[in-house]
C-alpha cells in the first residue's frame, strides 16, 4: 500500500489540476507523484498498445509483468479506453504514455516505437498491421487475424517485404501445457495411437452471449463512429454481430479451437462442411449457431474433425479440443479443469509415461457398471490421466514473452503470421461452407500467400 | 396529497416500522439487472468458494424498508480510481459493462457510504463486477456509526485466512453474477456501511458496480 499512501491529494483538487494535454487527447489524470515517470529502460523495447478493450486490457495485465518494455503510447477512438490505459498503465508501472485516437497519429508523432500490440476490433486488424509493419514496427496482432482472409493475407505479405516479426495472437501455441501435450504426448509417445478423430467446440449461454451494454454518457460522437465504420454506438460495442465488422461467433471463438486442429494434426484440411444459421438472436446478422466438420490428411488415412460453436447453451463444458486415437484422446482446454488424458481399456498401460512424467495418473473413472452397461457390447469406461505440467502465469503472457524473445533475437515466433494464415484460411472457408450449403474442397490456393 | 398529510403518513410509517413484529415483516424485493457475461473466461480458484447457484436470501423487513444508499455520497481508501466515478457505486446502475463500474487500484482497498443518519439496517446488496465468472478476495463489509471506524460491526467477511486482518471471517467466498451478493444484516443501526476487497481471481483490480443498502 506504500504507493497509495503517496496518493493524498483530494479528489476534487485532482480534477482541478490534472487536466492534461497528451498526444493531442485532452485527459482527466492523477498527478506526477502518482505516475511518476520511471527511468527508461536501456536498451529496453518501446511499445504502444492499440485497442484498450476487454483484450487489450487483458493483455496489458500480461505486458505489466514482463520485464524490459517500455510503454509509449495507448490508441482507442473511445475516450474511456484511453483513459484506462493511461490510468491503469501509470499506476501499475509507473510510465507515462502518451494517448491517441488514431494510429497514423501516433505512428507519426512517436517515433522510436520498437513493437505495436494490436487488439482492435477484428475489421482495423489488417489496417493498423500494415501500417505499423510499415513505420518499421514489430507487431502483435490478436486473432483473428482480419474480418477476411484477403485482409489476413495482406498482413503475411506486408510481414514478408517488410521483414518485420508479426505474432499472431493464438496464445495457445506458447501454452506450456499444450506444448507439452503436441510434443511429448502427440509426436513422441503417439500415446493416442492413431488419430483419427477430433471434436471440438466454444459454445456459450444467452447470458454470456449477450449485447454489450455501455453508458450511454459515454457515447463516441457520430461522425467519429462513421470516421472508424460504424454506424452507431450499438454496432462499436458489438461489432462482432455485424458482417462488415467481423467474421461472426465462428471467427471470433472458433479460432481458438480450429487452430489447434491443424497444429496438432500437422495439416491443412482438405475439405469443410458446414451448417449454421441466426436462428436466435432476431437483430444479428452473423450466423449464431455453426457446426463444421474437416477432414485432415494423416499419414495412416483421413481424420474428420467436428467443432461446433453455439452462442445459446454452454452444455458441453464450454470450450476444449479433443483429439481421438485407436489408444486413448486428449483432451486439451485453456481450463485446466477440462483437460484429460485418456486410455482405451485395452492398450498397453501407460505406466512408462508416467515414470516419464509425460502424464500423471488422476482418480479412475469409477462409473458404475450395473448402472451404466446397457449393451453388453459397450467398451469399457476410460481411465483418465492428467497433464503434469502447471501454467502459473495469464494465459496470454507465455505467447507475448515469446514475441518479444522473438524481438531481442531469442526465441523464434510460436505463430507467425504465415502459421496462423495456413490456419485461419480454413476458419475464413466455414462461412462460405454454410451460405452455398456444400462441402468445400480445399486447394493449394486457398492457403497460398 | 399536501405537505401535512405527506408528515402525517411518513410518521405514522415510522412508527409502525417501529413496532413491527414478526407478523409484520414483507419480502424484501431486491431488483437483479439482465445477466451478461463477455470476454474469455478465467478459471476462478479459491479454496472456499460456496458453490454457483447459491440462492440469495430471503430478507424479511418492515414495509418501508428501502434502498437507503441511493444517491448517497461515497468516498474510498484509492483517490484515483483507474476509470468511472465513486458516484456509480449508488447511482442506481447496475448494468454490467464499460461506464458502469469505478475500478480501483489493487491490494486491499474500500468504498463507504454515508447514510447521512442512523439507520436500521436489513440488507446490503453489492455488486462488484458481474460480466465475468470471478470472485473477489477477502470481502469484507462493516458497518457503523463512526465515519473513520474506529469503532464497527463486521456483517460479512469471506476473509479466510485474516489477510485482510479484520479476523478470518465464516462467509463463502463467491461468483459474481448479476445477482451480486445479498447480505443480512440483522437490523443493526448504523450511518456508514464500508466494504473492502483485495482483487478478484482475474486480476489484481478492486470494482464496484452497485452497492444498496435496505434499511429504515
Amino acid at each position: 500500500m506504500k504507493d497509495l499512501e503517496n496518493v493524498n491529494v483530494s479528489r476534487r483538487d485532482f480534477v482541478k489540476s490534472s487536466m492534461v494535454m497528451s498526444g493531442g487527447i485532452l485527459l482527466s489524470t492523477a498527478p506526477g507523484k502518482v505516475f511518476a515517470q520511471a527511468n527508461p529502460k536501456n536498451n529496453a523495447i518501446n511499445v504502444a498498445i492499440i485497442g484498450i478493450g476487454a483484450q487489450g486490457r487483458v493483455l496489458m495485465e500480461s505486458l505489466a509483468e514482463i520485464e524490459g518494455l517500455n510503454f509509449k503510447a495507448v490508441c482507442d477512438i473511445w475516450e474511456p479506453a484511453r483513459k484506462y490505459g493511461y490510468n491503469w498503465l501509470g499506476r501499475k508501472t509507473r510510465q507515462k504514455v502518451n494517448v491517441y485516437e488514431d494510429v497514423e497519429d501516433m505512428l507519426e508523432k512517436e517515433k522510436d516505437l520498437d513493437a505495436a500490440i494490436v487488439a482492435t476490433p477484428d475489421l482495423w486488424h489488417a489496417p493498423h498491421t500494415n501500417m505499423c509493419l510499415k513505420a518499421g514496427l514489430d507487431v502483435y496482432c490478436e486473432k483473428m487475424m482480419a474480418r477476411t482472409v484477403d485482409e489476413a493475407r495482406s498482413m503475411v505479405k506486408t510481414a514478408q517485404e517488410t521483414g518485420k516479426l508479426l505474432q499472431i495472437g493464438h496464445q495457445r501455441r506458447s501454452n506450456p501445457r499444450y506444448i507439452h501435450a503436441f510434443e511429448k504426448l502427440i509426436n513422441e509417445a503417439k500415446i493416442a495411437g492413431r488419430l483419427t478423430n477430433a471434436n471440438g467446440q466454444w459454445n456459450r449461454s444467452v447470458a454470456g452471449s449477450a449485447d454489450i451494454p455501455y453508458n450511454p454518457k459515454l457515447s463516441i460522437p457520430k461522425e467519429t463512429l462513421n470516421k472508424y465504420g460504424y454506424a452507431d454506438m450499438y454496432q462499436f460495442r458489438n461489432w462482432r454481430w455485424f458482417k462488415e465488422l467481423s467474421g461472426g461467433p465462428i471467427s471470433d471463438l472458433g479460432a481458438h479451437q480450429i487452430d489447434i486442429f491443424n497444429w496438432y494434426f500437422q495439416a491443412r484440411p482438405t475439405s469443410v462442411m458446414a451448417s449454421g444459421g441466426a436462428d436466435y438472436f432476431a437483430k444479428r446478422e452473423w450466423y449464431d449457431n455453426v457446426m463444421v466438420i474437416y477432414e485432415y490428411p494423416q499419414p495412416e488415412g483421413a481424420a474428420r474433425a467436428f467443432y461446433q460453436v453455439l452462442t445459446t447453451t454452454s452444455a458441453g463444458g464450454g470450450y476444449y479440443e479433443q483429439f481421438m486415437g485407436d489408444q486413448g484422446s486428449i483432451k486439451m482446454s485453456e481450463n485446466p479443469s477440462l483437460s484429460k488424458i485418456y486410455r482405451e481399456d485395452a492398450s498397453p498401460d501407460w505406466d512408462q509415461w508416467v515414470n516419464m512424467n509425460y502424464v500423471k495418473r488422476s482418480e479412475a473413472y469409477n462409473a458404475s457398471k450395473e448402472s451404466t452397461t446397457v449393451d453388453s457390447r459397450e467398451t469399457a469406461p476410460l481411465v483418465g490421466y492428467d497433464l503434469p505440467i502447471v501454467l502459473n502465469k495469464p494465459p496470454h503472457m507465455p505467447h507475448l514473452e515469446n514475441f518479444f524473445s522473438a524481438m531481442r533475437g531469442e526465441a523464434k515466433l510460436n505463430c507467425d503470421a504465415l502459421h496462423a494464415f495456413e490456419s485461419e484460411a480454413a476458419i475464413f472457408k466455414v462461412n462460405d461452407a454454410v451460405e452455398q450449403k456444400r462441402t468445400i474442397e480445399f486447394t493449394d490456393a486457398d492457403f497460398a500467400v | 396529497m399536501n405537505n401535512k398529510q405527506l408528515i402525517t403518513f411518513a410518521t405514522i410509517s415510522a412508527l409502525l416500522a417501529n413496532f413491527a413484529t414478526a407478523e409484520d415483516l414483507v419480502e424484501l424485493s431486491i431488483e437483479f439487472p439482465p445477466p451478461m457475461i463477455t470476454g474469455t473466461p478465467v478459471p476462478a480458484v479459491l479454496p472456499h468458494l460456496e458453490p454457483p447457484g447459491t440462492p440469495a436470501p430471503t430478507i424479511m423487513a418492515p414495509a418501508g424498508t428501502k434502498n437507503l444508499a441511493a444517491g448517497k455520497s461515497v468516498t474510498s481508501s484509492d483517490d484515483f480510481p483507474i476509470i468511472g466515478d465513486l458516484e456509480y457505486v449508488t447511482d442506481g446502475d447496475k448494468d454490467a459493462g464499460e461506464g458502469y463500474f469505478v475500478e480501483l487500484f489493487e491490494d486491499i482497498q474500500w468504498v463507504q457510504i454515508d447514510l447521512e443518519k442512523e439507520a436500521e439496517i436489513y440488507a446490503i446488496a453489492v455488486w462488484h463486477f458481474h460480466s465475468q465468472k470471478r470472485a473477489y478476495k477477502d470481502v469484507v463489509v462493516k458497518v457503523s456509526n463512526d465515519e473513520s471506524f474506529e469503532d464497527y460491526k463486521i456483517v460479512f467477511n469471506s476473509d479466510h485466512d485474516n489477510s485482510a486482518g479484520f479476523g478470518k471471517g465464516d462467509n463463502s467466498a463467491y461468483i459474481e453474477t448479476n445477482e451480486g451478493k445479498v447480505i443480512p444484516v440483522n437490523k443493526l443501526k448504523a450511518r456508514y456501511v464500508r466494504l473492502y476487497s483485495n482483487g478478484n481471481t482475474s486480476n489484481e483490480m478492486n470494482h464496484y458496480t452497485e452497492v444498496e443498502v435496505y434499511g429504515i
